[in-house]
């Protein structure tokens, strides 16, 4: 489970003012349960899953990831955590089943362990083929699968997906797809962003917009629909922006 | 730490990197191939040429303007060397010599001495650039040499004199380096510049690739999200480096040993059974580990600096460069090791070096050598992990929020683009080459008026004319605001003592590191010139005064602003002690640089700082101008040295007058930055 309180990220910038990636940000999201962080290129969902994976540190807030604040025990929180996004970064070197050896052994997981959930995943994931190779001689998509159990091998009751289907074709996307259901079904809380509304629409069980560093609204489609009086998620989409541009307009005049 | 996680990090990235057939030929192959080629094809090259020039011979043009029996059996002497041609000489002789046609003239000529005696001068005229020309003129010379000694002999034995005379002193060498020791001193030579380098450019390799390239290939994130502490893989890579750049360097150093080794014997050397001690290999591994962890240190960060591997090969470079030119310090003859040498990296390693194949090291050296590197080690690995955790460092090939500028204000705008660190850096670069050359040159004419000159134009017009051509107010940016009157009063009760702090430091690591005599005499040229006090006072004391302030506490603390200012009066007082260029003048330049930043940023009045230089500089030459007068000997014993007692009423007096000094003083200026 993810709770996110006021969490805010600022970046210094060259001409010494601060930026501000992440803004106040707070959502929760519970164990079984798919959280969708939509938003525009831009918008502060990679900065606010970093910090949550303890990749940066916040400026101000917190969050807790499965009960360990980020701030003070990010070694938990880390252990605690699948985390996967779309670039298929890997070591080229090294073979599929030394890779995902590799941060099984990081996770401080015993090797036998490790043997035995890999081989589950490699059934599962049909890898049995090319778990010797070396990396570099694999496709996209199978890249794509060892990405998946790199990022699930100490099984974490919290996964974070970040814009996970960017730039994959469409077969390699809808594995991530299913992938993201059956931790779903798994019983884990899972967290994804994305900027694109369908991807959304058909995952996740709330959605989380997010604009200009800023929560625009938060719930379920229906719920979005229902207050926004709009049907398609495009459209529900503007509105809120719109919105917000509006309230930052009449803040701007009272100044 | 976590020493497991360190050993797991540490395992695969040393597997990864041994799998890299680019990172292999560099660190195995490329060494155990290259010597061999490189030494003993050089060497079969240079025999034989060597037997190519014996045989290719020389003509020879003869002029014998003497015509005497002397003169005859002198050039049947030469006529007897193999493949010479002996020719008379005609007209033509020299543009025979000239178009290459002929090698060597050979002219002689006789003269009479006072009481008769008569003398052959024999002009051989050859190029001395051409080796050919070179081995022609030597064997004409033995020949001369051989014959003469012969007729000398004959003269002796026909007034019967002993020709045994002739060879009253014979000198022998009777050398007690055995070939263990003279390989020693080639090697010795040699090695370590070669060690350091290749020890440098093959952990080069590696470091380059193991942040900066995990920069590149997006696999740094994964790794940073995984269960491990950021600190235990800092460690975990840096192992890696060292281990590769020691295996790198073990297979070097044996490459070239087992090469030098056939090469000198070869060379016809008696080198019997010469070879590289074991003894000495282990403890040359041993000084060389601190140095590759060093080196794994500096390289780790600059790679973690970079946004990606082509980066990092670019900033590696001037590391190179320096460490190139320090290493170089093993060919210059003369220069041994001592306790100041011992402190400076890589320097003391290259003698260190050479003094172990010399078998002539002293274990003090040894521990100082690796002590003060084990010190820069610490540092630079602290500062390693304090990278790793800087996000806006490690994440800088993304451009978090970059993209999205926010608004500035438009009145502070200019100021606030112009006065940034990276420009100050430009400035001072530049300020720093503009003194190296054309202060040099100036004060290569003339030492005096260079000294002035340098001082108006190469420190104090740059700063008035950049200041307006981006047409910022003189006055205020520089802090030309008149000091109160109880500041001004202070400042002599802070310089004075602070100078004589100072100097007292400095005498101490004087007596415990001494600095080179050649050092301490070019430092008196100083203040031995030729030239009325006044004079030396204008320009030792007054003029460093003004100009040297006005760039370092006015212009330089402008560009630091944005880090408050207790960081900008360090930054500016490292760059001011850097500016001197003298190592061994470092530590207290930097001193009194912090001291006057303080005055003028603490005051907003850079006339403080002034005056406080001013009293500084004058007191080196009052005490040079009257030394040996009775009333300054109270305070100064021998030459130059001031009496340790004074260090007692010095900090007194400092301390109650800076406290005095931080009181009178608002510290406006830090509200301001």
């Amino acid at each position: 489970m993810i709770s996110v309180h006021n969490l805010v990220k600022a970046f210094p910038q060259k001409d010494g003012n601060a930026f501000y990636a992440v803004n106040d940000v707070s959502f929760n999201a519970d164990d079984g349960e798919i959280v969708c962080l939509l938003g525009v290129n831009g918008a502060g969902k990679t900065t606010t899953m970093r910090v949550l994976s303890t990749v940066f540190k916040p400026t101000s807030g917190t969050a807790e990831i499965q009960g360990w604040d980020i701030r003070t025990h990010p070694q938990e929180v880390r252990n605690n955590l699948g985390f996967l996004t779309g670039d298929t970064g890997l070591y080229n070197r090294l073979r599929v089943h030394e890779f995902i050896r590799y941060f099984g052994r990081l996770y401080s997981m015993q090797d036998a362990d490790i043997t035995h959930s890999m081989n589950e995943m490699a059934e599962l994931l049909d890898m049995k083929d090319f778990m010797d190779k070396k990396i570099e001689f694999l496709s996209t998509g199978m890249k794509q699968k060892v990405s998946i159990v790199r990022s699930i091998i100490h099984d974490p009751p919290v996964m974070i997906f970040d814009e996970p289907t960017a730039g994959l074709d469409i077969l390699t996307a809808r594995n991530i797809i299913s992938f993201i259901r059956s931790c779903k079904e798994r019983g884990k809380c899972v967290l994804f962003s994305t900027h694109i509304m369908r991807e959304a629409e058909r995952l996740a069980d709330r959605i989380v917009m997010i604009h200009k560093g800023r929560i625009l609204a938060e719930g379920s489609l229906e719920a979005l629909r229902e207050e926004t009086s709009q049907t398609d998620l495009d459209d529900i989409f503007v509105y809120y922006v719109n919105q917000y541009s509006e309230d930052t307009k009449v803040e701007a005049h009272e100044f | 730490m976590n020493f497991k996680k360190v050993m797991i990090v540490y395992r695969k990235e040393l597997m990864e990197v041994l799998r890299d057939k680019r990172t292999l030929f560099m660190i195995l192959l490329l060494p155990v191939i290259l010597y061999p080629v490189l030494i003993i094809g050089f060497n079969a090259v240079m025999s034989r040429q060597t037997g190519v020039l014996e045989e290719q011979g020389a003509t020879i043009a003869i002029q014998d303007s003497v015509n005497t029996a002397v003169s005859a059996r002198l050039l049947e002497e030469l006529s007897k060397i193999e493949h010479f041609t002996l020719i008379p000489a005609a007209e033509n002789a020299q543009s025979l010599y000239e178009s290459k046609d002929i090698q060597s003239i050979i002219t002689l000529r006789d003269s009479v001495s006072a009481d008769g005696l008569i003398s052959y001068h024999v002009y051989v005229q050859y190029d001395g650039t051409n080796d050919r020309s070179e081995l022609t003129f030597t064997k004409i010379r033995d020949a001369l040499v051989a014959s003469e000694k012969a007729m000398v002999e004959e003269e002796l034995q026909l007034s019967g004199i002993n020709p045994e005379i002739m060879n009253l002193v014979d000198v022998r060498r009777l050398n007690t380096a055995d070939s263990q020791k003279m390989m020693g001193k080639v090697l010795g030579m040699i090695l370590p510049y070669i060690m350091i380098i290749m020890l440098l450019s093959g952990a080069s390799v590696v470091a380059a690739d193991l942040v900066a390239g995990e920069k590149e290939r997006k696999t740094l994130e994964t790794l940073l999200v995984a269960g491990v502490d950021r600190r235990d893989i800092v460690i975990g890579k840096y192992l890696t480096i060292i281990t590769l750049g020691m295996i790198n360097l073990i297979v070097n150093l044996f490459s070239i040993s087992f090469s030098m080794q056939y090469m000198l014997s070869q060379a016809g050397l008696d080198l019997a059974g010469a070879g590289m001690p074991i003894k000495a290999i282990f403890i040359l591994l041993a000084a060389m580990l601190p140095l590759a962890t060093l080196f794994s240190a500096i390289l780790l960060s600059i790679s973690t600096f970079s946004r990606n591997m082509k980066e990092a090969r670019t900033y590696e470079q001037p590391l190179l460069m320096v460490s190139m030119i320090l290493a170089m310090i093993s060919f210059l003859p003369a220069i041994e090791m001592n306790n100041l040498l011992a402190l400076i990296p890589i320097i003391n390693i290259a003698l260190l070096f050479k003094a172990v194949m010399l078998n002539d090291y002293q274990l003090s050296h040894l521990l100082l050598t690796i002590l003060s590197t084990v010190v820069l080690d610490v540092i630079a690995i602290w500062a390693t992990i304090k990278l790793f955790n800087t996000e806006g460092i490690l994440f800088r090939s993304e451009d978090d929020g970059s993209s999205i500028k926010s608004i500035k204000k438009g009145v502070s705008k200019s100021k606030k683009v112009f006065f940034t660190p990276y420009n100050g850096m430009i400035y001072f670069v530049l300020a720093l080459l503009l003194l190296f050359y054309l202060g040099s040159y100036l004060q290569g004419r003339d030492l005096g008026s260079g000294l002035l000159m340098t001082q108006i134009f190469v420190i104090l017009l740059p700063v008035l004319l950049i200041l307006k051509i981006f047409k910022f107010p003189i006055k205020e940016t520089l802090r030309l605001k008149a000091p109160k009157l109880k500041e001004v009063l202070l400042v002599p009760f802070i310089a004075i003592p602070a100078t004589i702090l100072v100097a007292l430091a400095a005498q101490l690591i004087n007596t415990i590191f001494p600095f080179p005599a050649e050092y301490l005499k070019n430092l008196g040229k100083l203040f031995e010139l030729d030239m009325p006090l006044w004079r030396s006072f204008l320009i030792i004391a007054i003029a460093p005064g003004i100009c040297e302030e006005l760039l370092f506490r006015g212009l330089m603390p402008r560009f630091f602003e944005k880090y408050g200012i207790k960081v900008n009066i360090v930054l500016t007082a490292l760059l001011f002690a850097a500016f001197h260029l003298d190592p061994f003048r470092f530590l207290p330049v930097f001193f009194l640089g912090m001291l006057l930043g303080y005055l003028t940023l603490r005051s907003g009045s850079i006339f403080n700082s002034m005056i406080s230089h001013a009293i500084n500089n004058s007191l080196a030459l009052i005490i040079v101008a009257f030394a040996g007068s009775s009333w300054l000997n109270v305070f100064v014993s021998g030459q130059d040295d001031l009496r340790y007692w004074l260090a007692a009423p010095a900090i007194l007096i400092l301390a109650a007058a800076l406290y005095m000094f931080h009181k009178i003083t608002g510290g406006k200026e830090c509200v301001e930055s």
